[in-house]
């Protein structure tokens, strides 16, 4: 029977670190953080899960006028031990799907430590400070990385992919942490720049990473920038950013215009 | 085995050019008539035997003479600019009747023996085509969706006439679904590192649940194919052949309630002349509009029968 995963090269990873980003997150921050990540350590293809199974194929989906196809890429760099993994979240047969995850991922040896990265929906303006929301399955892990700028999460109910990657993973006495970076609602389907900037610090930092931000620092700017201008030139967003920034909320049609209003206007200026 | 090949010509510089049928047979239509003013020749097929059930038997006087599957044929002709493959499906394969377009690992595995072909022979491209359902009045000129497979394309494609990227399609912000094999297909050879288009014929919302083909959209796909293959077509042979149909298609449009038409022919106004002045018609009201007049043209088809 064919391996639902194809090696494409050999790993040749001990015990790695495993950086797991789902692609289509909220605010892109996974998808981007992953990508800066493999592309600035030179990450190599190492191996794919093969899609057949796992999500419906009756159809792609379009996005940024392009065609989008299921992913599910690991990608090794050597020098630091790292192991990514790079997917578009299955829709069929997660607990199978997440196993060939770790048959996978542990060809070479047991998994170090485990992190995910994850978009988290707020009802913050982008102006207020951006957190990191923590759910570790290790005590030990937790109190290790204590020093970093993290939050406690709470929370009761639906359990994400992370969250049942994340229990799988303590079952097999793997540490892990996900991380859930806040991303305004009106800025959850482009980039966050803010947000990827924070979670490639905390990378950097934890890792010894060493990788100039400068670029994502140059486009949170920018980007920063272009809501500034949205700002001055439509006083109804700059009227309800103001009132996000007060610390009251909005009705969900004011929600809706403000995002389509931001959306339109970070698209035509880019 | 699913692959036959009867020959294996020598190409230059080959695209391949693929179509399924689906709403309004657009793609296949379109395919199908750029095989024939192009005189291609078949070349090869991938056996049916492995993806569908028999659509047909004959039998006479007691005897079975044969079973027939839906085909799927390679063709190849050669032009000034390029090679070009065709390949023409006429089913997509898929769970159940009842699904209207290919799904799951029978579509990922069609998929992949079609960009098989196209990877043996040289292809760096391929192009596919569908139906793009619109809020479109069926006397205005179809506009042609095109979704690159990689993002440097999406410059090539605003090039070709009469063309729209989903980002110009109201509320769509750039997003949409592809469905069956011919968004399936380009996805696939995304995975394997080729380029791909999906060009699509706006078909009105109102006709799309009608087993009637819609050439207007076909016609549409064809002339932005003349321009990628630098071939003038002339249409008169396709008008002929279409004639019928378009009759057809009034006919239907005449036996909708005079109410009703009368809010299409208002839209058709507004799209003809968004500077005029109309009545106000909210997005949830044409909606609305839409969907009654679809379900009002949506008929029982009956079942065939078997032996």
């Amino acid at each position: 029977m064919k391996e639902p995963f194809e090696p494409t090269a050999y790993a040749g990873l001990h015990n790695p670190f495993v950086i797991i980003g789902w692609n289509g997150d909220t605010g892109k921050v996974a998808q981007r953080a992953t990508s800066y990540l493999i592309r600035k350590l030179s990450g190599s293809h190492f191996a794919t899960i093969e899609p057949t199974g796992f999500f419906p194929l009756e159809g792609v989906s379009v996005d940024e006028n392009c065609i989008q196809f299921p992913e599910s890429i690991f990608y090794t760099c050597r020098r630091k031990d790292l192991l990514f993994f790079q997917s578009d979240q299955p829709e069929n047969d997660h607990y199978r799907f997440l196993n060939t995850f770790f048959e996978t991922a542990e060809q070479d040896g047991m998994i170090n430590e485990l992190y995910t990265i994850n978009g988290m929906i707020s009802q913050k303006a982008h102006t207020a400070p951006r957190r990191i929301l923590s759910v570790f399955n290790s005590a030990e892990l937790k109190d290790m990385l204590m020093t970093y700028d993290l939050d406690g999460l709470t929370w009761e109910g639906a359990p994400a992919l992370s969250s049942f990657l994340l229990w799988m993973a303590w079952k097999k006495g793997i540490p892990g942490l996900s991380l859930w970076i806040e991303v305004p609602f009106y800025l959850a389907s482009v980039p966050d720049f803010q947000a990827i900037k924070l979670i490639l610090s905390f990378f950097n930092q934890r890792f010894n990473l060493e990788i100039d931000l400068d670029d994502i620092n140059k486009e949170t700017e920018e980007q920063n920038e272009k809501l500034e201008t949205a700002r001055n030139e439509n006083p109804e967003v700059n009227k309800y950013l103001g009132l996000l920034e007060s610390g009251l909320g909005l009705n969900d049609e004011i929600k809706i215009k403000l995002t389509r209003d931001v959306y339109s206007y970070l698209k035509n200026k880019t | 085995m699913a692959i036959r090949l009867y020959a294996e010509p020598k190409l230059m510089n080959p695209i391949m050019i693929v179509g399924w049928p689906g709403i309004g047979n657009i793609g296949i239509i379109t395919i199908d008539t750029l095989c024939e003013i192009t005189g291609a020749e078949e070349f090869g097929e991938i056996e049916s035997i492995y993806f569908f059930s028999p659509k047909k038997v004959i039998i006479r006087s007691g005897l079975l003479e044969t079973l027939e599957f839906p085909k799927n044929k390679f063709f190849h002709t050669r032009l000034e600019k390029n090679d070009v493959i065709f390949f023409i499906g006429e089913e997509q394969p898929k769970k159940s009747i009842a699904s209207g377009y290919a799904e799951g690992e029978e579509a990922y595995r069609m998929a992949n023996l079609v960009i098989d072909v196209a990877v043996k022979f040289g292809c760096r491209r391929i192009y596919t085509s569908g139906a793009a359902v619109s809020y479109i009045h069926h006397t205005i000129k179809s506009k042609v969706w095109a979704v690159p497979n990689m993002k440097h394309l999406i410059r090539e494609v605003k090039q070709y006439p009469n063309t729209v990227l989903m980002s110009h399609i109201e509320n769509r912000a750039g997003r949409g679904f592809i469905a069956g094999l011919n968004g399936l297909l380009l996805g696939v050879a995304k995975k394997r590192g080729l380029e791909g288009i999906c060009l699509m014929g706006e078909i009105p919302i109102y006709f799309q649940g009608l087993p009637i083909p819609y050439p207007a959209a076909s016609r549409s796909v064809l002339e932005v194919f003349s321009t990628i293959l630098g071939i003038p077509i002339d249409f008169s042979g396709f008008d002929e052949l279409y004639r019928d149909v378009e009759i057809q298609i009034e006919d239907i449009y005449h036996q909708i309630p005079a109410e009703v038409k009368h809010q299409l022919d208002r839209l058709k106004e507004s799209m003809r002349e968004k500077q005029r002045e109309l009545e106000p018609l909210t997005d949830e009201n044409r909606k609305k509009l839409w969907d009654e007049i679809a379900n009002f043209l949506k008929g029982d088809t009956g079942d065939e029968g078997a032996v």
